[in-house]
């Protein structure tokens, strides 16, 4: 019962996003667009590649697809409405979004194309800058939850939300969120205009309406798990938790979506500095702060 | 004895997956397979942590291994000469004596563990949650000092690796 | 007998053979590391299995697996390290070409 309603809720979030997506790059809000997209891609050829690996090939946008899937399973939209609550379900999310890293690497290789190989390597290098940007605000809100349960880290925040609590951490996590789905200003790996599509080029047909939608769930849980780690989940006045819980993960989605749009694509090299050189010790001070608040103020 | 029928299956499934991801890796001639392959029996050998109730181990594993395989694929695309495997290049030597050498660990090990008396399983474990506590606990506590020295060997690591790895003044530029 | 304990320890003997004849056969020094890694995934296989089956109350157990972590993560970084600097000064860095490391 409650995959099914955790599902059906990716689904339909995947669907407006990708509606609002289409509205940001076209600029006209349609929610058919997608669909009719979908049964586009849906019935167009698949077509492989010559010299290509094709184990890698067909698994890739799968991997994609279970790792979202399993990042999903531990994200709660309201008390009990949870598909299974890990007791260290925030690094949980972490280890299957682990996994998109490993999937992009072999939609790169797989198809034998130079610039699906260059976006592949450019996530991994991409990898090594966000990656402690993920695991470190994490450890700062678990640290004021004091568990690494969903679940718990959503009660933490009765009284006040992790937003106000650690802005810093939340910056962080967000642009390592942005750059873990390569949106933009992080999409390097895909760049349009600079490597004809990077790790999608060689993708067509159903292999890459299945890549698109596994980028659309990841998006989603990332925004869930920024919802939840740092807007208070399902807390919220009037309306029921999952409304609270759907209502700010699309609102984080949209902005994750539209933001970035506005400013230009940073570079490799800059990005793997602004990351060690700011962002790790950024990091730090947000635990640091975040220690040093649950010392002094009694909860 | 009685032992968890449904975990020994499992145990025997990952750890069946874990040793034949682990033969894919010197088998296959591609070295990007090759590193995604050790990924994977690493992923098995997580799985079976989780299996064995060790939950913070077993994410960790999971997640950690992810990262450590995918640089290790860039690096062998880097250093190799074929990394795609489409020339049959011979890149093994002293097969006989390695494959020997194996055997004998195999052999050896596996006569330690049917000759052992291992004593009686203990089939209570405490729950996850109350693990990892006690874990932190142990890091921060007891075991402190040891805790630290891997953390201070991390960061002489990573010094040294960067002052190997660093170009000679200038080669790098332009 | 505990089979579960057996059970693992037998893949665990497995994984660590394969890593032995991986490590001696290689000729690249990447695909020697990926040897190592596999003993290193046998070691962590039985610290966890012994801590499960044999003493679960005892964190020490796990504490060492987190170790042994830590020493797969040095390595990698060291032995890339090496890799880098062999590569520059030799463009390569095949195992049969270090015969000089000798002496």
């Amino acid at each position: 019962m409650t995959i099914v309603a955790i599902l059906a809720a990716l689904i339909a979030g995947a669907w407006l996003l990708a509606a609002v997506e289409s509205w940001v790059t076209h600029g006209r809000f349609s929610l058919t667009r997608p669909l009719i997209a979908a049964l586009a891609l849906a019935g167009r050829e698949s077509i492989v590649p010559r010299k290509s690996d094709r184990l890698f090939f067909e698994a890739a946008p799968v991997l994609l697809l279970v790792a979202g899937l399993l990042a999903a399973a531990v994200i709660p939209l309201a008390p009990g409405l949870i598909i299974v609550d890990l007791a260290t379900g925030a690094l949980f999310v972490n280890a299957a979004l682990a996994y998109v890293l490993v999937a992009l690497i072999m939609a790169g290789w797989g198809p034998d194309g130079a610039y699906a190989m260059i976006g592949g390597w450019r996530f991994l290098g991409q990898f090594v800058g966000y990656s402690m940007l993920i695991v470190m605000p994490i450890t700062a809100v678990a640290m004021r939850a004091e568990s690494l349960s969903t679940l718990r880290i959503v009660a933490s925040q009765a009284a006040l939300w992790n937003i106000a609590y650690q802005p810093l951490g939340f910056v962080l996590f967000v642009a390592a969120a942005l750059a873990l789905s390569w949106l933009p200003p992080f999409d390097l790996p895909a760049a349009a205009g600079d490597l004809a599509g990077g790790v999608e080029t060689e993708y067509t047909g159903v292999r890459l309406l299945i890549l698109r939608l596994a980028r659309m769930i990841i998006v989603l849980v990332l925004a869930a798990a920024v919802t939840i780690f740092y807007l208070g989940g399902w807390l919220g006045p009037w309306l029921p938790g999952w409304a609270w819980s759907g209502l700010k993960t699309v609102v984080v989605a949209v902005g994750m979506l539209t933001l970035g749009r506005r400013l230009p694509r940073i570079r490799e090299a800059r990005f793997l500095e602004l990351c060690w050189k700011l962002g790790v010790p950024l990091a730090l001070v947000n635990i640091l702060f975040v220690g040093v608040i649950a010392l002094v103020v009694p909860t | 004895m009685i032992a968890d029928p449904g975990q020994i299956l499992f145990l025997t499934f990952f750890g069946a997956a874990a040793v034949w991801f682990g033969v894919v890796v010197f088998r296959t001639r591609s070295m990007v397979r090759s590193a995604i392959a050790l990924l994977f029996s690493q992923t098995a050998v997580g799985a079976m942590f989780l299996v064995m109730q060790a939950e913070f181990l077993g994410v960790l594993q999971i997640m950690m291994m992810a990262s450590e395989m995918s640089i290790m694929a860039i690096f062998m695309v880097m250093f190799m000469m074929d990394p795609g495997g489409l020339g049959a290049m011979e890149m093994t030597h002293q097969k006989r004596l390695s494959l020997k050498a194996g055997g004998t660990g195999f052999v050896l090990a596996l006569a330690v563990i049917l000759l052992g008396g291992w004593g009686a399983a203990v089939q209570e474990v405490p729950e996850a949650a109350v693990q990892t506590a006690a874990l932190g606990r142990e890091l921060l506590g007891r075991s402190m000092f040891i805790f630290e020295s891997a953390g201070l060997t991390i960061l002489t690591a990573m010094i040294a690796a960067t002052m190997v790895a660093i170009a000679p003044h200038g080669e790098d530029e332009a | 007998m505990t089979a579960e304990l057996v059970v693992v320890l037998i893949m665990a003997a497995a994984l660590f053979a394969i890593g032995i004849y991986g490590a001696l056969s290689q000729t690249n020094l990447v695909m020697i590391m990926m040897g190592v890694e596999l003993i290193l995934a046998a070691a962590l296989l039985n610290l966890v299995a012994f801590w499960r089956y044999l003493h679960p109350g005892a964190m020490a157990g796990q504490m060492f697996v987190l170790i042994v972590m830590t020493v797969m993560a040095v390595e990698m970084a060291v032995g890339f390290g090496i890799a880098v600097a062999r590569f520059r000064a030799r463009g390569s860095v095949e195992v049969e070409e270090a015969r000089e490391l000798g002496g």
